[in-house]
């Protein structure tokens, strides 16, 4: 591994990867692409991301010579596309399109090798270097037990990786893919990224690569692209490019955007958004929570209606950042601080305030311990408590038992339920 | 794999050859195939004049039933390979000559030049350009028509070649419905015959054939390539547009050139191709060269059919192949739509 292919269609010294630069392109009436300026360099694996309609297919087309550009040029490994012969260009630039209809028939290393047809004299057939380039393109993508079948009988998943396949052993610098992975299980999405991207390192190759799957996008490339009305709005590392404004102005929605606990990569949740609480009406309920067991519990209170209050949390676990973004009345001290004799005693007058104090099994250590202290004086002051209990008191005690012993204390005096569900009812 | 499909093309030349046998001695003067084969290497000087067969027998031979047999050959060939090239151009398996009217366009252009000239019915350098000048005309306006979106539907597909064809049928009828006594021939010639045509019709097709077929066989890999559809061979490296125009230029020249000397021959185009790629596979560096073996082998059968069935009388050749094809037709026709729902 490690070796680069020398690539002898490449003008010496000339620029490799694609360029685009201020490229405007339609299809006759207003244009889908406005002015895009777009470079991919080689070893690059570049994610291109937008909302449906935004260009991203269009913009695949311009590089592949499908659609010339009104204005703007395009640049492919040092050389303009549109001024070559089909054949010359499509030995510079491959692309893997969204969806691969089907044929008269053909089987799958029929189709894998019509990727060498640039490569071969107009008249000659395959030789032995191409069926053998051909069968490495089908191992790389995982086809090559399919190599006698005929495509049009294989699942929409299994025609998308022949196709990956055929793309794969055109062996141009360039390769364009548009949403890869669409028809593809989990298990295969990450083995043809992976291949994808030993690909651009090992052999130079510039890959750009249409995504609808943003997390996808976020995981797999270096650098993300992001199209919307046709033009480019962003530019860079995946963290700058997907933020919570990105995706509510692009795509319209509300989604949480995280980053990811392994690599720092952002992780979008979309789903109904978290909305700021608003009280209607219902009684006051105080959450006491930690490492993130109290956030399902606040949501869940939040939305049917409670007034919710939570403490004491430590800033930026996730019961902080939950109850932050539901505008909850809470109490937060420093993270893996232990809770001040202030912060518990605001705690309690919080609780005295409570209809209901609702304390979750969070593993309790000396630095939240004062939590269950509070619930037990409230509770003794006649306070109601639920305990919500998925994982017994023992396994989460980091106290020496002292943590077990008010929770037992606590259980005496409580409504204990194993379910988020129970809580509400 | 490719064993086998060498195989296949050997063992369609030895078919070939033993349906031209058989069907150049098949008549009321029968002639045994040893005879047969005495006499044509007598012609071609490998033999001497072979003793004990009548001089009328090598008549019979020479300026009957060979001349007919040849130009079964060559409008076989023709129709089977016009075909195959529009079948990977619309790629779609229902495409033939007849069905998506480009024989039509053909016959209209052959019937108007007749008319106009009142001269025969085949050959004729006039005849052929007009039927060459038709067929272009629907096979481009067709294909325009059809093609919505990346593939030509199979529905837009035959429903554009219906209306197509039955508009030029109904100019054709009105130009039959003005021509007076000619009215009569031109009807068989309509309806597809091979007969009493002679070396003249082998001689004004053949060689349009040839290169026709030629021109098809250097195409081979680009087909294979357009049947991927037309964007998808461009990002391959085909110069889609004009590979295009070739190719439907040379399917037109081709039912051209078999129209002109044999009128409306339908569903060899259709079915052949179709038979060999169960046998030989898609690829068309296997479908081509025994789609143009193949169809002469139909082509040869069925005229011998059409001249047997109810011999001494004949029936056309294009009731034999559409009495064939249409039941195929409507098999495709049935088994593409389960797989669309599939």
């Amino acid at each position: 591994m490690g070796r680069s292919v020398p690539d002898g269609s490449r003008a010496p010294g000339a620029p490799a990867g694609l360029r685009l630069r201020a490229v405007t392109a339609g299809y006759g009436g207003a244009p889908v692409l406005r002015g895009v300026d777009l470079t991919v360099r080689p070893r690059e694996v570049v994610g291109l991301i937008g909302p449906n309609g935004s260009g991203k297919t269009t913009l695949v087309r311009v590089a592949s010579r499908a659609l010339r550009p009104r204005s703007g040029s395009v640049d492919v490994a040092g050389r303009d596309p549109y001024v070559l012969s089909a054949r010359h260009a499509a030995r510079l630039v491959a692309v893997v399109p969204q969806d691969a209809p089907a044929t008269l028939g053909f089987t799958a290393l029929e189709v894998v090798l019509m990727g060498r047809s640039a490569h071969l004299s107009p008249w000659g057939g395959g030789g032995p270097e191409d069926y053998r380039r051909a069968r490495e393109a089908m191992e790389a993508a995982g086809v090559h037990h399919l190599a006698d079948r005929d495509v049009d009988r294989l699942s929409g998943g299994e025609r998308q990786r022949v196709v990956l396949a055929q793309a794969l052993c055109q062996d141009a610098p360039v390769l364009l893919l548009d949403e890869p992975t669409t028809h593809l299980d989990p298990g295969h999405v990450v083995a043809i990224l992976e291949v994808v991207r030993t690909l651009a390192r090992d052999r130079d190759r510039a890959v750009l690569a249409v995504f609808h799957d943003l997390n996808l996008a976020s995981a797999s490339c270096d650098r993300l692209v992001a199209l919307d009305g046709g033009r480019i709005v962003a530019d860079g590392p995946p963290d700058e490019v997907i933020t919570r404004s990105f995706l509510h102005e692009a795509y319209g929605v509300e989604a949480d955007v995280y980053p990811h606990a392994v690599t720092g990569r952002p992780v979008v949740v979309l789903g109904p958004p978290l909305r700021p609480f608003r009280a209607r009406g219902l009684p006051r309920a105080h959450v006491v929570g930690g490492a993130g067991r109290g956030a399902p519990v606040m949501r869940a209170l939040a939305e049917a209606g409670y007034e919710v209050t939570a403490g004491v949390l430590h800033a930026t676990d996730t019961d902080a950042v939950v109850a932050e973004r539901l505008n909850l009345e809470r109490i937060t001290v420093p993270p893996f601080s232990e809770i001040d004799a202030q912060a518990a005693q605001e705690c309690v007058a919080m609780m005295r305030r409570a209809a209901v104090v609702v304390v979750c099994d969070a593993p309790y250590g000396p630095g939240n311990l004062a939590n269950l202290e509070a619930a037990v004086r409230a509770a003794e002051e006649g306070v109601a408590v639920v305990l919500l209990e998925q994982v017994p008191a023992r396994e989460r005690d980091f106290t020496g038992g002292r943590a077990t012993e008010l929770w037992e204390r606590l259980a005496g005096r409580a409504r204990v339920v194993r379910s988020f569900e129970e809580v509400l009812a | 794999m490719n064993r086998r499909r060498g195989l296949v093309l050997g063992g369609l030349l030895l078919a070939l050859a033993a349906a031209v046998i058989v069907a150049v001695g098949v008549g009321t003067v029968p002639i045994r195939p040893w005879d047969t084969l005495r006499l044509v290497a007598w012609k071609l000087g490998l033999a001497a004049r072979p003793v004990g067969v009548p001089e009328s027998t090598a008549v019979i031979l020479f300026e009957l039933r060979v001349p007919r047999v040849a130009l079964g050959v060559v409008v076989g060939a023709a129709l089977a390979v016009s075909g195959t090239l529009f079948q990977a151009l619309f790629r779609n398996p229902m495409a033939d000559p007849a069905i998506i009217g480009v024989s039509s366009g053909a016959a209209l252009g052959a019937i108007a030049v007749i008319l106009a000239t009142g001269g025969a019915l085949s050959g004729g350098l006039a005849v052929s350009a007009a039927a060459f000048a038709g067929a272009v005309v629907v096979a481009f306006g067709v294909y325009r028509l059809a093609r919505i979106g990346p593939a030509v539907q199979v529905a837009t597909l035959l429903l554009a070649g219906i209306a197509v064809a039955s508009v030029l049928s109904s100019v054709i009828t009105m130009l039959m419905a003005s021509s007076g006594e000619q009215i009569r021939s031109i009807y068989f010639w309509l309806l597809g015959g091979l007969q009493a045509r002679g070396w003249d019709a082998v001689a004004a097709s053949g060689p349009l054939v040839v290169v026709g077929v030629a021109v098809a066989l250097l195409e081979i890999r680009d087909l294979n390539l357009v049947s991927l559809g037309e964007e998808r061979a461009a990002q391959l490296g085909l110069e889609v547009e004009r590979f295009k125009r070739t190719s439907l230029g040379v399917g037109a020249l081709l039912a051209a050139a078999a129209v002109s000397v044999a009128g409306v021959i339908g569903f060899v185009g259709l079915m052949t191709p179709h038979i060999l790629r169960l046998v030989v596979g898609a690829d068309h560096r296997h479908l081509l060269p025994a789609s143009v073996v193949a169809g002469a082998i139909l082509m040869v059968l069925a005229d011998l059919a059409a001249r047997t069935i109810v011999a001494p009388e004949e029936i056309p050749v294009g009731a034999v192949t559409a009495l064939l094809g249409g039941p195929f037709f409507l098999y495709l026709l049935r088994r593409q739509r389960g797989a669309v729902r599939a």
